[in-house]
């Protein structure tokens, strides 16, 4: 019975190509660009670090003054003084790993004069940057502790600027240049893909760090430090400064400016909690931490959730796109509809040669099923151009100034994509057919057989 | 003709009429939405340069080696680079065309409460407005006597005149000459004279999302600093810039202890200015015309099946003495009854849509012009993917309905 519904299907599909064809167009045109859609926001929704993002948190104290607005929501809330980044790293808990950093740049430059120096950005960190956010590291490796409170001048490099400086070759113990400062290079990444920077919190897509120094070794020389200082009045007119000099008065200063991590292994979480509590009611005994006692601790998930919501370009574009799905699905309840009703002679012949409705169904459904999965197939070929179209969209729109390595993973079609791609092509085709197969089964027999 | 037939034919076939309006109504809905999204993005978008951006070329150096006298390193550059025989002539500036941001307010008086005038100040020496090929339209030139230049620690005094663009005298002084007049660059600065006004030309991308983008002012002064390092523009032979930009890079790279931030024909600041905003309207328009296309088609397979469904009381019609134009017109009819009824419903729809999309954007989408178009569009669209079924309904022959029992 299937082989003959399968027959019957088939040659139902010949009949009228133009229509079958039209049908099929309007599902894939319609899923193609719902999965272009999808897939970018799926791709861009990744949580990086996934194995671990959930034990992974930034922490946020509130330390400012009394008449300072009231906080509703962890994204507006100030990162962390420096004094205070300092005193909890002094901080001793087994199992729990902490680090931080901040944004600068610099002129990358080497002794070659034939190599023009780079101007890039860069994460000034500590020592558990590494162990934490995990970056593949292609030769050496990152710096440790004694090294960063020596303050020694070491530097971790991106392998782009190992490229482009070095050629490629193990550079790992030659020196480099950060504009005047001479520093040894002593570990090389490979590409590091994050869908979001999110360790400074720029949350940034495709413009990866190219260069990690240690703390001690940026502020004792003073490189530039691209952050917000959210100061209390007392330094709200020098904070600007801040980002190049006053380095003294900074370190001293209430102001918030380093993003601050902690991983916190789940039973591990609440100790933590306590003991962050804890150190800010021992510095408000000291006057400082004035207003209530407000913290967060804020793991990636939460973080990512957040901003992939304030993604504006792809909200909008999810809405038209759903929407111009249902439109193209309208559209094959049309065609579908057309094309079943000119089978009413048949069907109600076969019904009065006492054909059930079950099988009549049965064969239209067949039918409809190949050309839903008819409609997968080409909608993801679709979707697999319309997301090149979106990645050059993009390099366009960036005035290539990130490279294809960077934004390709966005743009990539995976399997779970097809797999859902294929699914919801096959499941809307058949919900959009339910009507012209019911009412074509519902031809009475022999109704037809009158005329002509 | 009459319209009661029309009604009782859909009143008969309620679930087609249904799914057309709302096939219509959500096409209107999704198409309006991309395209107010389109309009709204590309206002003010591609101007008038004023300027021969093809033709010019930004360099900005930056030292990062503080031990260098940025002064001397100036000095030497435009030597150089005016020796490149193509260069016609070249300038230093504080601000380039096309990503002039640093936007402030003017003022014709210093009262507490006096009005603000948004413009950007490029400060350049007396090459920029050959540099720019601006026209004079009115009073003098800056000469190089006006130019104040030096290191800003050594250097307090500003320029005290300065040059106005024709669009800033309108703003600032309406028909009247703008030469002689004086305004004050800050509540608090020492006034500046207008002794000149220019030819347009486009700032930025802040001046110009206000509908503001041709006022500025040039100020002859050149200051620097180990932090405030100046843009070099040069203007060279027409077509040439492409072909020269390397070696002009490489004059640049003769100072050490420098870093070449960027480099490009004008023509490409240009583009970058304007691009976020094109290829994302781009892509709704394109969206929309796919969308227009799958609609026709649909209705055109809708209305292929109501023939085919009404084969036979066409015959009859066409039997008791309706002409062809009468079919023709039958169809058009009901298709317009609907299609008014859809775009109707789809305008609510795109209300809600716009409205929902400029809350989060806080930006408004809304234009009833362009509104209006793109409902007119959709009629249009939709009697063209009914013309042809029509026709070929209109071609059935009355003797269809001798045949049958």
């Amino acid at each position: 019975m299937f082989s003959y519904n399968f027959h019957l299907a088939l040659k139902s599909l010949k009949e009228r190509p133009a229509l079958t064809l039209l049908t099929i167009l309007a599902i894939a045109t319609g899923l193609g660009l719902y999965t272009t859609v999808k897939t970018m926001s799926y791709q861009s929704g990744q949580v990086p670090l996934a194995h671990k993002s959930k034990n992974v948190f930034l922490l946020q104290m509130d330390n400012r003054e009394v008449t300072a607005d009231a906080v509703e929501h962890q994204a507006r809330m100030v990162d962390t003084t420096y004094k205070d980044t300092l005193n909890l790293m002094q901080m001793e808990m087994p199992g729990v790993k902490q680090t931080f950093n901040w944004s600068t740049y610099g002129i990358l430059n080497v002794e070659d004069e034939n190599i023009n120096p780079l101007r890039t950005f860069a994460a000034v960190t500590n020592s558990a940057f590494f162990t934490m956010f995990e970056p593949p590291f292609l030769h050496g490796n990152g710096w440790d502790k004694a090294t960063e409170e020596s303050g020694e001048a070491v530097i971790v490099i991106s392998k782009l600027m190992n490229d482009k400086l070095f050629g490629g070759r193990n550079s790992v113990g030659e020196s480099v240049r950060i504009n005047t400062h001479v520093l040894k290079i002593i570990g090389v990444l490979d590409t590091w893909h994050l869908t979001h920077k999110f360790y400074d919190r720029s949350f940034s897509r495709a413009r990866p760090d190219n260069f990690f120094i240690p703390y001690s070794f940026a502020m004792q020389n003073g490189l530039p430090r691209r952050a917000g200082f959210d100061c209390w009045a007392a330094n709200a007119d020098i904070a600007r400064s801040f980002r190049t000099e006053n380095t003294e008065r900074l370190i001293n200063s209430e102001c918030a400016w380093v993003t601050f991590w902690a991983e916190v292994p789940e039973e591990k979480f609440a100790d933590y909690r306590q003991q962050i509590i804890s150190y800010m009611e021992s510095e408000r005994a000291l006057g400082r931490f004035p207003r209530e006692l407000v913290m967060y601790l804020t793991n990636l998930n939460d973080q990512l959730a957040y901003v992939h919501g304030r993604n504006q370009f792809l909200n909008t574009f999810s809405v038209l796109a759903t929407l111009f799905f249902a439109v193209c699905l309208l559209n094959a309840v049309g065609i579908l509809l057309a094309k079943f009703m000119r089978r009413k002679k048949e069907v109600s012949l076969r019904r009065a040669l006492g054909a059930k409705k079950k099988t009549i169904i049965m064969q239209h459904l067949l039918e409809v099923i190949i050309i839903g999965f008819l409609g997968g197939v080409l909608g993801i070929v679709i979707s697999y151009f319309g997301l090149q179209g979106m990645m050059s969209i993009r390099l366009y729109s960036s005035d290539y100034t990130v490279r294809v390595e960077d934004v390709l993973p966005y743009f990539q079609l995976n399997w779970t994509m097809i797999g859902h791609a294929f699914l919801t092509g096959i499941i809307c085709t058949i919900v959009a057919s339910i009507y012209p197969i019911w009412r074509l089964c519902n031809v009475p027999p022999a109704s037809q057989l009158k005329s002509q | 003709m009459d319209i009661k037939p029309i009604f009782l034919g859909l009143k008969q076939n309620k679930f087609m009429a249904m799914l057309m309006i709302i096939q219509i109504a959500f096409t209107m809905g999704v198409l309006s939405s991309s395209v107010l999204v389109a309009t709204t993005t590309l206002q003010e978008w591609n101007k008038p340069s004023g300027i021969p951006h093809e033709d010019i070329v930004r360099i900005s150096p930056e030292f990062f080696d503080d031990s260098q006298d940025v002064g001397q390193a100036m000095f030497n550059d435009l030597k150089r680079v005016k020796e490149i025989p193509s260069v016609i002539n070249a300038a230093p500036s504080n601000a380039v065309p096309f990503t002039a941001e640093n936007m402030i307010d003017v003022y014709l008086a210093t009262e507490e409460d006096a009005q603000g005038f948004k413009t950007v100040v490029f400060e350049s020496d007396e090459q920029i407005i050959d540099v720019l090929k601006l026209s004079l339209v009115d009073g003098r030139l800056i000469t190089a006597s006006d130019v104040v230049k030096g290191d800003i620690e050594s250097t307090p005094q500003s320029a005290a005149e300065v040059m106005i663009s024709q669009d800033m005298a309108q703003v600032l002084f309406g028909d009247d000459s703008a030469i002689g007049k004086t305004i004050w660059l800050a509540k608090n600065a020492d006034p500046v004279k207008v002794i000149g006004v220019y030819s347009n030309f486009m700032t930025g991308e802040r001046l110009n999302g206000r509908g503001k983008s041709y006022q500025s002012i040039i100020r002859p002064q050149v200051k620097w600093s180990q932090t405030q390092q100046p843009h070099y523009l040069m203007r060279v032979e027409q077509g040439t810039a492409v072909a020269l930009l390397e070696d002009i890079i490489d004059v640049f790279y003769l100072e050490r202890g420098r870093y070449i931030n960027s480099s490009e024909l004008l023509k490409r600041t240009q583009k970058r200015m304007y691009d976020g905003r094109g290829s994302r309207a781009l892509t709704f328009l394109v969206l929309s015309v796919v969308l227009l296309i799958i609609t026709g088609l649909g209705i055109t397979g809708l209305t292929a099946f109501q023939v085919t469904q009404k084969r036979k009381q066409i015959g009859t019609r066409r039997a008791l003495g309706a002409k062809k134009s009468d079919i023709m017109r039958y169809f058009l009819t009901e298709n317009s009854i609907l299609t008014l009824i859809g775009l109707v419903i789809g305008v609510a729809v795109t209300l809600s849509i716009t409205f929902e999309l400029s809350e989060q954007a806080g930006q408004n989408f809304f234009n009833l012009s362009v509104l209006l178009m793109t409902a007119l569009l959709l009629w249009v669209v939709n009697i063209l993917a009914v013309w042809f079924p029509a026709k070929r309904a209109a071609n059935i022959a009355p003797a269809i309905v001798t045949r049958s029992a």
